[in-house]
């Protein structure tokens, strides 16, 4: 009933008058956000001019390189079979390397993502201590990490595992923390009336419901962690990453060749791979 | 008649300085079936969960069968928790365990915690979810998952999983506000009946002022953190009903809100 006086307060005349057209021309645009655009775009000009002086890029080099690329580009299509039990290997290890590093970090990872999780942390300043721990350990790159370990174990697949622990641990707490807070509020709540203790409400309450989304971010990790193992093997990390940077420093663009495509298709697989099951999971 | 719960001067802040209960009394003797009405944000939910503590509460106490609890060991709010029920409006059941395993969560609260991790529930216990399962009318759902149950047999479960704790006082919060009529009548049904029984005291927040009157043995009305009615539900006329629910007349008939 109230809301059909106070409609009628406005009569249709009134209407009218204000909508009538006055000769000049109406503005559509609202004129702060505007004026902001515009600063923004003459800001970003501005910056790219300053970054292009600094870097000092030639356009000698440019043009050079660009004339060199059929040359390279004719060397990569010429295809050698000769390396294919070494890189066949190389891909396996880097796969194996993988593997290890995620199920070792998933072991390492579930408890602790249920003591940094904001509902359900038993000690919560632990929790926010170690939350910021995890973040210093994610600010280093992967890169990074993996040097270090081959610095202090030598050269080879050891030091992949030990250098990617870090990160992928880390990641996989972040992520599994999450997957806790957004899921259990409802059943920690029960557990927690019925008297139950902090590893029953872990055990009885959460995991039965977490172990599909648990197994999705694996299955997502595990992918990265794949494609990462390629990368940082030319670091020295084991895998076919290392037999990738011999071929790139001794011109050997016909084995190299074969190693992208066996590459391409393994990590094309892996994605693959892993979308199927998470979809499946998803739909579970 | 002995005295199952004394709630005194029960006060609780949030941060930021809003009182949602403000220094209420409540005396529960065995046996009773006690409804408590208000529109929302009045503090039913806070009141009940001051009880057994999921909520802290700022001043006051609760003295349960004449003790007065505190959070300052955990293994005696344990202790108190696992004899004091809680149904919850959304069932708040572990979805993708068996709705056996669900009744037998209630008897965390008494088993050691390695056993209750490893899930060593004795046979009678198991013997007894089963058998209280039947009883609800849920005998052939007992290996189900409980996500496969409607909303009115989900809560069924959140009443035995409660019962199974052998409690002396349930509190249930909004236990039909998420049910269809018919599910909601079965289901309040199931809680009275049992209750009374069994002889366990209830607690049990309602919006809807019929149903109220229709099983409570005493009603309590909560109005902005205050108790403002406290009696028999011939007691309770219709101005001070008017009174409560004043400015939310909506939410006094209101079955399934949705909310």
């Amino acid at each position: 009933m109230q809301q059909e006086t106070s409609f009628q307060a406005y009569p249709s005349s009134k209407l009218e008058k204000t909508g009538k057209p006055s000769g000049k021309k109406i503005r559509v645009g609202h004129r702060k956000t505007q004026l902001q655009n515009r600063l923004f775009f003459a800001a970003a000009a501005v910056l790219f001019l300053v970054c292009v002086s600094f870097l000092d890029l030639s356009w000698e080099q440019f043009t050079n390189g660009l004339s060199s690329i059929p040359n390279i580009a004719s060397k990569v299509m010429t295809i050698s079979f000769d390396a294919l039990p070494d890189l066949t290997d190389g891909m396996l290890t880097s796969i194996i390397i993988a593997f290890l590093t995620v199920v070792i970090s998933v072991v390492l990872s579930i408890l602790l993502a249920f003591l940094i999780a904001e509902n359900i942390t038993p000690v919560k300043w632990a929790g926010r201590v170690l939350r910021y721990i995890l973040l210093v350990i994610r600010t280093v790159p992967t890169t990074i990490w993996v040097l270090l370990a081959v610095a202090s174990m030598g050269f080879g697949s050891m030091a992949g595992v030990l250098g990617l622990i870090f990160p992928t641990s880390s990641y996989l707490i972040k992520s599994f923390a999450a997957q806790i807070e957004e899921s259990g509020d409802e059943t920690i709540e029960a557990m927690r009336a019925v008297g139950a203790s902090w590893l029953q409400i872990v055990f009885k309450g959460l995991l039965p419901g977490l172990l599909l989304p648990f197994l999705a971010i694996v299955s997502f990790r595990f992918e990265m962690e794949v494609a990462e193992t390629v990368m940082l093997g030319m670091v020295g990390a084991g895998g076919i990453g290392v037999l990738l940077q011999d071929y790139i420093s001794y011109y050997e663009f016909a084995d190299l060749a074969l190693g992208i495509i066996i590459v391409f298709v393994t990590i094309f697989a892996v994605e693959l791979i892993s979308n199927r099951v998470r979809s499946r999971l998803a739909r579970r | 008649m002995t005295t199952i719960l004394k709630v005194e001067g029960l006060v609780k802040a949030y941060t930021g300085g809003t009182l949602a209960l403000k220094g209420i009394d409540l005396t529960v003797e065995e046996g009773e079936f006690i409804a408590v009405i208000g529109p929302s944000g009045a503090g039913k939910s806070t009141l009940l969960r001051s009880i057994n503590r999921l909520i802290e509460p700022t001043e006051g106490t609760v003295a349960f069968l004449g003790e007065v609890m505190n959070s300052n060991s955990k293994r005696s709010l344990r202790r108190w928790r696992a004899q004091i029920g809680m149904i919850f409006q959304h069932y708040n059941l572990v979805n993708r365990s068996s709705v056996l395993e669900n009744v037998l969560h209630g008897r965390l609260g008494y088993m050691s915690p390695l056993a209750g991790v490893l899930g060593r529930y004795s046979e009678e216990d198991k013997q007894a979810a089963v058998d209280l399962l039947t009883k609800v009318g849920l005998g052939n759902e007992v290996f189900k998952r409980a996500d496969e149950l409607s909303g009115g047999q989900m809560q069924r479960v959140g009443i035995s999983r409660a019962i199974m704790q052998q409690p002396k006082l349930i509190l249930a919060d909004e236990p039909i506000a998420s049910l269809d009529p018919k599910s909601s009548s079965v289901v309040m049904d199931t809680i009275y009946e049992n209750c009374r029984s069994r002889g366990i005291a209830c607690l049990v927040n309602l919006h809807q002022v019929e149903v109220a009157k229709k099983y409570a043995t005493r009603i309590v009305g909560i109005k902005g953190g205050a108790k403002v009615f406290d009696g028999s539900p011939e007691e309770l006329t219709e101005e001070m009903i008017y009174d409560i629910y004043q400015g939310k007349e909506h939410e006094m008939h209101a079955q399934a809100s949705g909310e």
